[in-house]
């Protein structure tokens, strides 16, 4: 096995986000192992907070801590006189320390989707766009292994990475009021699966009886950066089913 | 110690300080716009921080007071008034009688009324907050506004507060001399609000930045819990790149294409990819949380290391103020 520290091989560098955050870079160039590097030290990190952490929000090539100043300034065995520079120092020792295994990615979680009909209506939008047929669609659709990049637009919405440049269709011209819970969609180069009833712009080719955001579970968040995804086709007969299965009648 | 609303009022909903450990999978924060009146109306009531508040926009709430209690309530720009139209003082507990109906109405500048109970108001936690978040029904009660008939309990009635209420009614007052002290006053339509340079300031030309700091900007229409669009000159970004998601917080302004800034508020999204020409600086945050169209900003830029000073000195006054409520509560 090759590497290694989080740290090793990377000019890491940081800015300040106001005075209550520093955002920690680690590339310029959205990358599947910068993205795996950046979850990992985010787990570390919340495994070994520093006084007055609060939280942190991790993106494409960035890990963005926030802290509250006056609860790291109240802590007696810290003397920083420039916070962000203790921070970052305290960040960068700690990813030292901290060996990763980069073979260790996470299983793959694979989403039920029911294609076309109701489910999806730009369905066959999207294939006059690409100049496939639906089924092609739909096989293209289903081959390929995701990537979560990052999470963030809604609750539970994952930026997924590895769509096949062949699906790639724009956005709607004019954006649905409602676009229904599960729904999963093309916008440009992207896929993505909406957590949440909401408005939006996406051709939307199908739909997911699976929960991405359930506020009340134990895990109220089914995806995390890092993590691969797979699209599998469901019957469309099957959508309740499912849910009556997984969530009980209840399909609120 | 219940409360039931005869009306809510026009948007009122249950927050606390935030939701913070969701942000890495997209939820946003929320919390109270004006989070330091927040923190008053819980400091009158000897509550810690962050226990659950409602947080009343644009006054014209009718609360019925269901059995004996104290309350407080702190914010800008309303008041309550009893059945003979007479005020209640805000920023200090009241002792309020069962049967008391309360008139909260609009009084001066700002939008943000923070009514605080004993131990906070009893609504369940969702992921780790009692916030209500809108576009995901979560937080507050049922994750929705406040509404007709509603009924909000109090979390925790200790001695303290029984020794107080027993005391202002034997005295025959509604409330005790002594109070917490607001750190400012609005006293005007046009707020100064103090900023940063944010990461892509210099994605901006020299007069977009000039403009950022020397004009004045009003908050426009099309302004909520998520963010306030600006309406002045738009902006002009010169450099021609795109930017990469990442992490945006509340005070955040971006600029998106159309160069009109925005200023991200409590329900804002966790990331964005619009470029950040600044950072509202954290001792002013709740005055923007006051904020509501027609008003307007005027932008003062400060380094760092002030911004960091402003607030770590709001901190340290804060929490000696806390120390001394705590303190009329213990010798009551």
């Amino acid at each position: 096995m090759a590497d290694l520290s989080l740290n090793a091989n990377q000019s890491l560098r940081y800015y300040a986000l106001g005075e209550q955050a520093i955002t920690v870079v680690f590339a310029d160039h959205i990358d599947p192992d910068i993205s795996h590097k950046i979850r990992q030290a985010e787990i570390v990190l919340s495994n070994h907070p520093f006084p007055g952490m609060l939280t942190t929000v991790a993106a494409y090539t960035t890990l963005s801590i926030y802290y509250d100043p006056f609860m790291l300034k109240s802590h007696q065995t810290i003397n920083a006189k420039d916070i962000q520079e203790w921070i970052f120092g305290y960040f960068v020792s700690l990813m030292d320390r901290v060996n990763v295994d980069m073979q260790a990615t996470a299983d793959i979680l694979f989403i039920p989707v029911c294609y076309g009909g109701e489910y999806g209506p730009d369905l066959d939008s999207v294939a006059a766009h690409t100049g496939l047929n639906s089924e092609e669609v739909i096989a293209q659709h289903t081959s390929q292994t995701y990537l979560v990049y990052m999470m963030g637009f809604m609750p539970g919405f994952p930026y997924l990475g590895g769509l096949d440049p062949q699906l790639a269709t724009p956005r709607k011209t004019t954006p649905r009021n409602l676009v229904p819970e599960g729904s999963v969609g093309i916008a440009g180069e992207q896929t993505g699966v909406y957590p949440l009833d909401s408005p939006g712009g996406w051709q939307l080719i199908g739909r997911t009886p699976l929960r991405l955001f359930d506020p009340k579970s134990e895990k109220p968040i089914l995806l995390q950066s890092g993590q691969q995804v797979r699209f599998e086709r469901l019957e469309h007969s099957l959508f309740e089913t499912y849910q009556n299965d997984h969530y009980g009648n209840k399909t609120s | 110690m219940e409360i039931k609303l005869h009306k809510p009022g026009p948007f009122s909903t249950i927050q606390d300080l935030g939701r913070l450990d969701f942000l890495s999978s997209g939820v946003p924060k929320s919390g109270a716009m004006d989070s330091l009146s927040a923190r008053l109306a819980n400091a009158a009531l000897a509550n810690t921080d962050e226990v659950a508040v409602i947080e009343f926009t644009y006054a014209q709430a009718d609360i019925e007071i269901c059995s004996d209690m104290l309350l407080a309530y702190s914010g800008k720009g309303a008041v309550f008034l009893d059945e003979e139209r007479t005020i209640l003082p805000a920023n200090r507990p009241l002792a309020l009688k069962k049967g008391t109906r309360l008139k909260l109405v609009p009084d001066g500048i700002g939008c943000r009324t923070y009514l605080a109970a004993p131990g906070g108001w009893d609504v369940p936690l969702i992921m780790r907050s009692r916030s209500t978040y809108l576009p995901a029904k979560i937080g507050g009660v049922d994750g929705r506004l406040l509404q007709t008939n509603d009924i909000l309990r109090a979390t925790n009635w200790e001695d303290k507060h029984e020794r107080l209420f027993d005391y202002l009614h034997h005295s025959k007052r509604t409330h005790p001399q002594w109070a917490v002290k607001p750190m400012w006053q609005a006293t005007s339509n046009t707020q100064v609000i103090r900023f940063l340079r944010g990461p892509e300031a210099e994605w901006f030309s020299e007069e977009s930045l000039l403009q950022l700091r020397s004009s004045t900007f009003e908050v426009d229409r099309n302004s909520n819990r998520m963010g306030y669009v600006l309406r002045g000159n738009p902006f002009q970004k010169i450099k021609d790149q795109e930017m990469l998601s990442t992490a945006v917080l509340p005070g955040t302004i971006q600029v998106p294409g159309n160069g009109q800034p925005i200023v991200l508020m409590a329900d804002c999204q966790t990331t964005g990819g619009y470029p950040r020409i600044a950072q509202i600086a954290a001792v002013d945050l709740p005055r923007c949380g006051q904020l509501k169209p027609g008003d307007r900003i005027c932008f003062q830029e400060i380094s760092l290391r002030e911004a960091e000073n402003l607030y770590l000195e709001q901190e340290r006054h804060y929490q000696q103020m806390k120390l001394s409520i705590d303190l009329k509560y213990d010798i009551t």
